[in-house]
C-alpha cells in the first residue's frame, strides 16, 4: 500500500501549488516575523555619486533649518555641512519613502527624485563641517564614546561612527563588512537634536530601517543620564 | 531525514554559539549532564519544526551570509515569534505540538530499518515544544518532548536567567535493536535463568530433538533499550566563583545474543549417534539490566590573571543480573569413549561486576608575560569492584569419568560453594594518577611557542590467587566441568598429585603502565594569509606484566593553514611517529601459571607447551612507523554556496612477522552546500573510505603437543614449523552519499533528502601448507578467499508542510528504504540453525529489504 501512497506525495505537492494563495503561516513552524511593509535594508547600500553643483541649485528650500551653509539654524535641527553624502542620501529616501516620519520632512521630500535626493546629498556633504568645539576628553560622555560600558553592556560608539566623531573608516578587505558610508558623522551636532535622535532610539519609534534596529540595541542601553552625557560631549567637539 | 555532515553540524554549532534563540537549539555548553542531541527517528535534529529561516539574515551591519573563518557559509538563523505573556510584562512566550500517525509498510521488521528507531503503527508525538523569556531579566524557560513509542521518547526542560544560572532536567528512552529474527530455544529469556522447553533433556537431548525445538521457536527481537534521566545546576556562588551539580543515571533493559560454550566441538564432528558428538557450542541470550548512575560537580574560578578549576566524577555502575544459568541440551561425552561419571547439564557465566568510579581533578592557570600561560593539572581516580565471587562451578553430584589411568572426577560439592575460593569478595581497584605542565607563549603577533609535560600512572593493585582451600588444588575448573569432561588432562586445575603436570592460569594478571610524555611546538604567522605549526611529542611508555617493558614513540606534525590560494582556504596536515621499545618477550606470564608452583612436574620431563611463537608481535607492543596526512578545502563560489573537499590517509607499517603488519586508510570527502535565500537550501555530499588490514600468524603443530619440541616457541620450530604460516588481508569500501533539497514554495514547503551507504568488505588469505588449516582436509576446496561481506542502505525522506490557518497546518511525510546484507558468517541458516553441538539463534539481518513509513502530523501553535 505504502508503494502506491509514496507517489502520490509530489502529485500532492503541485497539487497544492496550484490552489489560490492563503495567508503565509507557516503551520509547520513558528511563523516568521513579517517584515515591516516600509522597511528599508541598508546593509547592501553603495556609497552614492551626485552632482554637488546641481545639489546646490535645489537646497534653496533646504536652508530655511538647515543653514545656507548647512549649519542648521536651531538646535532642533540637524547640521548637514560634512555630513556623509550617503547617509543624507539614505535618509531622504526614507522620508521620500515613507520609512521614516516627520510632518515637515515627508512633505519635503515627497516630490524629490532619486536624482534630485543623491544631489542635494552630494552638495551637503561638500561644504565644509561645523568648526571644532573643546570637549572634555575625561567626561562621562567622552568615556561612554570611546570605551562604552561593558558592565552594562554598553558599546563604545567610536566603534562605528569613529574615534573622532567624523563617521567610519573604511577598512579595504575581502570581508563581508557593514555599510560605513551609511553610519553618520555625529561630530558638532547639536546636543538638543543628538538627544532627540538617542531618545527616540531608545523608546523603538524610529522606524523601518536596519540602521535603526542596531541603534535601537545601542540605545535601551543607555538612560537619560548617558544620553545627556553623550549629546553634550558630541556637541562640544 | 536529513544526515547531519561533520561540517554542517560545525556549522550548526558555530551558528548557535551566537544565534539570538540558542535556547531553542541543542548548541554545545557546558551544562555537564543530559547528552548533547535530542532527536529521533521522526526528527534527529530534534527541533527541526522550530528551524524557520529568518529572511533578516545573521546581522544588521554585514548585508548577505556571512562565513566562517575558513569559508564555510553560516545558515540563515531561525526565529521564533513570541507572544506577550500577559499586558506589560517582559515575559514573551511560543510553543508549538504536533501530533500525528504513522503507517509502516514492506519489510518493517527488517533490522536495518529499526535499529535506532521503535517504529510502530499508531499516534505519536512529533513534537511538543514551549519556550518563555523574559527580555528584561534575562530569564528563560524551554520545554521540549517528543513521543515514537515507550521505548522511543524525550523530554527535556532547560531553565535559567543568562549569565546567572541554569538548570536541565531531562528524561528519555533509546532503543537499539540488534536482531529481529532469533529463535532462541530458552524460556527465560531476558532472566538469567535459561531453562530448556518440554521435549529438551538437559546432558542428554538428541540433534534431532534439538532441531526441532529449534524449528518450534518464536521469533523473537534481541534489542535493549537505555532510560537515561538527569538533573544539572550551574551557576555564579560568589564574585567569579562558578560552581556546577549533575546527576544521571542511565538504564539499560533487554537482551543481547551471547555463547554457551560446553568445550568445543568443531574438532570433534558427529560419531553418527543420535546424540552427536563430544562437546558443545551454544548461541544462548543473555540479560542486559545495567544502571550506571554519574555524579559530576565542579568549581571554576576565571579570575583576570588566575584560573582555577576542580572536578569531581563519580560513576557507579550496577549490573542487576549477576549471573547467567543456562541449560545444555547436548550429551557431552568424553574423547576415551568411556561413560561419564554424570552429564554436564548446566553452564554458567559470571556477567559484569558492580564497578565504583571516582576520579578528582584540580587545575590551575597563569597569564604570564609575552601573552603566555603557565597550566598545572594534577588528577587522582580510583577503580573498585569488590562483588561477591562465584564458586567455579554450579554443578550437583561428580562430573568428569575415570578409566584406568583417567582419573579426573570432580566432586561439585568441593567447588560449588563460596568456600572453594581463596576470598570470597573481588577486592579489585586500579588507581591512576596524571600530572600536566604545560607553558605557552605568544611574545609576538606571528610567532608562539608551547611546552608540556605529561605523567600518568595506572597502577593495578587488583591480587587474585585462583586456590580452592578445601581441595589444596590451584586454577579453575574449566567452562563449568565440561571440558574436564571432554579430554583427559584438561580440567583446568593444578595440584602435586593427579593434575601436577597441568599447566594452568592461577592469578590475575595485574596490567598498568606509567607514561610520561613531552610535547614540544611553535607556530609561525607566515605574511598575513598563512600559517605554519610544527609539534614534536615523545611518549615514553613503562607497561607493567607485558611483553615490553618499555615504548617510546617519537611524533613530529607538521601543520598548514592558507588563505592565500584566492577565496580558497586550505588546511594540510603531514604526521610521522616512529615507535620502538625494549627486548620483546613473548611470555611475560609464566609468574601467573601453575608451571611458576613449587611441585609443578614437567610431563614426560617436557617443560610446558609454548606460550606463543616467539616471532609474535602483539600490535600495540611492536616497532611500528605511522604515517598520516590529510588536506582539507574549503571554496567559496559566489555569495551562496560552498565546495568543501577532504583527502586524508594514513599508513602504519608493524615490524611483525606474526601478527599485525600493515595498516591503511585512504578517504575522500566532498560536499556542495547552497543557500540563495533563506526559503531554499541544497547540498550533495559524497564519502569514500578504503581500508586494508594485513596480518600473519603460524598455527601451531598439535601433533607435538605434550611431545618433545612443543616447547620450543621458535618461528620454524617443531611446534610452530614454516610450513603452518599463513596471512591474509583484509580490505574494505565503504562509500556514502546524500542529496537534500527544501523550498518553502510559500503555499507549501518541500523537504527532500537521500541518504546512501554502502560497505564492501574482501578476506583473502595464503597459506605456506595444509598444515595451516585447521581442518586440512578442507584444501581443496578453498580459492583463497571468504565471500564478500555486503552491505547497502538506501533511504528517501520526503515531507510536505501546509498551513490550514495561522495557527494550524499540516506536515505529510514519508520514508522508503531499501538495502542488502550479505556476511558469511549467517550463510548456511536458512534450513536449520542446528548443526551436530552447535545451535545458533539468530539467523541474521534480512538479505534484501524494502521498508516503508508514511504519516501525517497536526501542527498547532500554541
Amino acid at each position: 500500500m505504502n508503494r502506491l501512497l509514496l507517489p502520490l506525495l509530489p502529485v500532492l505537492a503541485f497539487a497544492w501549488l496550484a490552489l489560490p494563495a492563503r495567508a503565509r503561516a507557516q503551520a509547520d513552524a513558528v511563523p516568521v516575523d513579517t517584515p515591516q511593509a516600509a522597511f528599508l535594508d541598508l546593509r547592501a547600500q553603495a556609497p552614492i555619486r551626485g552632482d554637488a553643483g546641481a545639489g546646490e541649485a535645489k537646497a534653496t528650500v533646504c536652508a530655511a533649518c538647515h543653514g545656507p551653509q548647512g549649519i542648521a539654524i536651531a538646535p532642533n535641527f540637524p547640521n548637514l555641512a560634512g555630513q556623509s553624502a550617503t547617509y543624507l542620501y539614505v535618509q531622504l529616501k526614507a522620508y521620500h519613502q515613507g520609512q521614516r516620519s516627520d510632518p515637515v520632512m515627508n512633505g519635503q521630500a515627497a516630490p524629490l527624485s532619486d536624482a534630485d535626493m543623491r544631489d542635494l546629498a552630494s552638495h551637503y556633504a561638500a561644504l565644509a563641517p561645523k568648526p571644532a568645539g573643546i570637549a572634555d576628553a575625561g567626561s562621562r560622555g567622552a568615556q561612554l564614546y570611546l570605551a562604552g560600558d561593558p558592565a552594562r553592556g554598553i558599546p563604545p560608539c567610536q566603534g562605528c561612527h569613529g574615534s573622532d566623531a567624523q563617521g567610519p573608516r573604511v577598512q579595504p578587505g575581502r570581508a563581508a563588512h557593514p555599510p560605513w558610508s551609511t553610519f553618520p558623522r555625529l561630530r558638532g551636532q547639536s546636543a538638543i537634536y543628538l538627544t532627540k535622535r538617542l531618545t527616540d532610539f531608545r523608546h523603538g519609534i524610529r522606524p523601518g530601517t536596519s540602521n535603526t534596529r542596531i541603534m535601537e540595541g545601542v540605545a535601551s542601553t543607555l538612560d537619560d543620564a548617558d544620553v545627556q552625557a553623550l549629546a553634550t560631549y558630541l556637541s562640544s567637539l | 531525514m536529513r544526515t547531519i555532515r561533520p561540517m554542517s553540524c560545525a556549522i550548526v554549532l558555530a551558528l548557535l554559539a551566537g544565534a539570538p534563540l540558542a535556547h531553542a537549539s541543542d548548541g554545545s555548553d557546558t551544562m555537564r549532564v543530559g547528552d548533547m542531541q535530542y532527536g529521533n527517528g521522526l526528527d534527529p535534529r530534534g527541533w527541526s519544526p522550530l528551524m524557520t529561516p529568518d529572511a533578516d539574515g545573521m546581522s544588521w551591519l554585514h548585508p548577505g551570509m556571512l562565513r566562517t573563518p575558513s569559508g564555510a557559509l553560516y545558515p540563515y538563523p531561525y526565529t521564533l515569534a513570541g507572544k506577550p505573556l500577559g499586558q506589560g510584562g517582559d515575559w514573551t512566550y511560543w510553543g508549538l505540538l504536533q501530533l500525528g500517525y504513522i503507517h509502516l509498510g514492506g519489510d518493517s521488521d527488517a533490522e536495518f530499518f529499526r535499529q535506532y528507531t521503535d517504529w510502530k503503527n499508531g499516534a505519536v508525538l512529533g513534537l511538543w515544544a514551549m519556550g518563555f523569556d523574559n527580555r528584561a531579566t534575562g530569564g528563560y524557560v524551554e520545554f521540549r518532548g517528543s513521543r515514537i513509542s515507550g521505548d522511543d521518547q524525550y523530554y527535556r526542560v532547560r531553565a535559567g536567567r543568562y549569565g546567572h544560572y541554569k538548570f536541565q532536567a531531562f528524561y528519555r528512552d533509546i532503543p537499539h535493536t540488534v536482531s529481529t529474527n532469533a529463535f532462541p530455544i530458552w524460556q527465560g529469556i531476558g532472566g538469567g535463568d535459561l531453562t530448556l522447553p518440554a521435549g529438551l533433556t538437559p546432558g542428554g537431548s538428541t540433534i534431532a530433538a534439538v532441531q526441532q525445538a529449534s524449528d518450534a521457536a518464536p521469533r523473537r527481537t534481541i534489542a535493549l533499550t537505555r532510560t537515561r534521566s538527569g538533573l544539572s545546576l550551574e551557576g555564579q556562588l560568589y564574585r567569579d566563583w562558578i560552581g556546577f551539580a549533575s546527576i544521571t543515571n542511565e538504564e539499560r533493559d533487554g537482551t543481547r545474543l551471547w555463547g554457551g560454550p560446553m568445550f568445543f566441538n568443531f574438532a570433534f564432528p558427529g560419531t553418527g549417534s543420535p546424540f552427536g558428538g563430544n562437546g558443545g557450542v551454544l548461541e544462548t541470550v543473555r540479560p542486559i539490566d545495567f544502571t550506571t548512575t554519574d555524579v559530576n560537580l565542579g568549581l571554576r574560578r576565571v579570575g583576570k590573571v588566575w584560573h582555577f578549576n576542580a572536578l569531581y566524577n563519580g560513576s557507579f555502575f550496577r549490573d542487576h543480573k549477576s549471573t547467567l544459568d543456562y541449560q545444555n541440551p547436548f550429551l557431552i561425552t568424553n574423547v576415551i569413549g568411556v561413560p561419564n561419571a554424570g552429564p554436564v547439564v548446566d553452564g554458567e557465566y559470571s556477567l559484569e561486576p558492580d564497578n565504583d568510579y571516582h576520579n578528582l581533578r584540580l587545575e590551575l592557570s597563569r597569564q604570564l608575560k609575552w601573552r603566555g600561560e603557565l597550566s598545572l593539572a594534577a588528577a587522582y581516580g580510583t577503580m573498585r569492584q569488590d562483588d561477591a565471587l562465584l564458586p567455579p562451578v554450579n554443578c550437583t553430584g561428580t562430573l568428569g569419568f575415570a578409566a584406568g589411568p583417567f582419573q579426573q572426577l570432580i566432586p561439585c560439592e568441593l567447588w560449588n560453594t563460596p568456600a572453594a575460593l581463596s576470598r570470597t569478595h573481588a577486592n579489585a581497584r586500579i588507581d591512576t594518577q596524571l600530572f600536566d605542565a604545560k607553558i605557552t607563549f605568544h611574545p609576538g603577533r606571528n610567532f608562539g611557542w608551547h611546552a608540556d609535560l605529561r605523567y600518568y600512572n595506572e597502577d593495578n593493585k587488583t591480587d587474585y590467587l585462583a586456590y580452592n582451600p578445601l581441595t589444596g588444588q590451584y586454577g579453575y575448573i574449566s567452562e563449568n566441568g565440561s571440558q574436564g569432561s571432554v579430554v583427559p588432562g584438561e580440567v583446568g586445575i593444578f595440584d602435586n598429585g593427579y593434575y601436577a603436570t597441568s599447566n594452568v592460569q592461577v592469578a590475575n594478571v595485574p596490567f598498568g603502565y606509567r607514561d610520561t610524555l613531552l610535547e614540544l611546538g611553535a607556530d609561525w604567522n607566515v605574511g598575513t594569509s598563512d600559517a605554519l605549526s610544527l609539534v614534536y611529542t615523545f611518549d615514553h611508555n613503562q607497561p607493567r606484566h607485558r611483553e615490553r617493558t618499555r615504548l617510546d614513540e617519537q611524533r613530529i606534525k607538521l601543520s598548514w593553514v592558507s588563505r592565500s590560494l584566492g577565496d580558497a582556504t586550505v588546511r594540510a596536515s603531514f604526521e610521522y611517529g616512529d615507535r620502538d621499545g625494549g627486548a620483546y618477550n613473548h611470555d611475560p606470564y609464566e609468574a601467573y601459571y601453575s608451571a611458576s608452583l613449587p611441585g609443578y612436574t614437567p610431563a614426560d620431563g617436557i617443560a610446558p607447551t609454548a606460550f606463543t611463537v616467539d616471532a609474535m608481535r602483539k600490535y600495540d607492543m611492536s616497532d611500528r612507523k605511522e604515517t598520516k596526512a590529510r588536506v582539507i578545502l574549503i571554496y567559496p563560489l559566489a555569495d551562496s554556496s560552498t565546495v568543501s573537499a577532504t583527502f586524508y590517509g594514513s599508513r602504519d607499517r608493524y615490524d611483525a612477522r606474526i601478527g599485525r603488519q600493515d595498516t591503511r586508510s585512504t578517504g575522500f570527502t566532498g560536499e556542495w552546500d547552497w543557500q540563495p535565500a533563506p526559503h531554499t537550501n541544497a547540498s550533495v555530499y559524497i564519502g569514500a573510505e578504503t581500508t586494508r588490514l594485513k596480518l600473519a600468524n603460524v598455527a601451531d603443530n598439535e601433533a607435538i603437543v605434550g611431545a618433545p619440541g612443543s616447547e620450543d616457541p621458535s618461528f620454524g620450530g617443531p611446534l610452530y614449523p614454516f610450513e603452518n604460516y599463513w596471512h591474509d588481508l583484509d580490505r574494505e569500501r565503504d562509500y556514502n552519499a546524500g542529496i537534500t533539497f527544501a523550498h518553502d514554495f510559500g503555499r507549501v514547503k518541500l523537504d527532500l533528502a537521500w541518504n546512501y551507504t554502502q560497505s564492501l568488505s574482501q578476506l583473502d588469505y595464503d597459506y605456506a601448507s595444509p598444515g595451516a588449516l585447521t581442518h586440512p582436509e578442507a584444501a581443496p576446496l578453498l580459492d583463497g578467499s571468504f565471500p564478500d561481506n555486503h552491505y547497502r542502505s538506501s533511504t528517501f525522506d520526503a515531507s510536505l508542510s501546509f498551513p490550514i490557518t495561522a495557527s494550524v497546518g499540516v506536515r505529510l511525510f514519508g520514508r522508503y528504504q531499501s538495502g542488502s546484507f550479505l556476511d558469511w558468517h549467517y550463510l548456511g541458516f536458512d534450513d536449520t540453525l542446528v548443526y551436530d553441538h552447535r545451535i545458533y539463534t539468530d539467523r541474521g539481518p534480512q538479505m534484501h529489504y524494502r521498508a516503508a513509513l508514511v504519516g501525517a502530523m497536526l501542527s498547532i501553535r500554541l
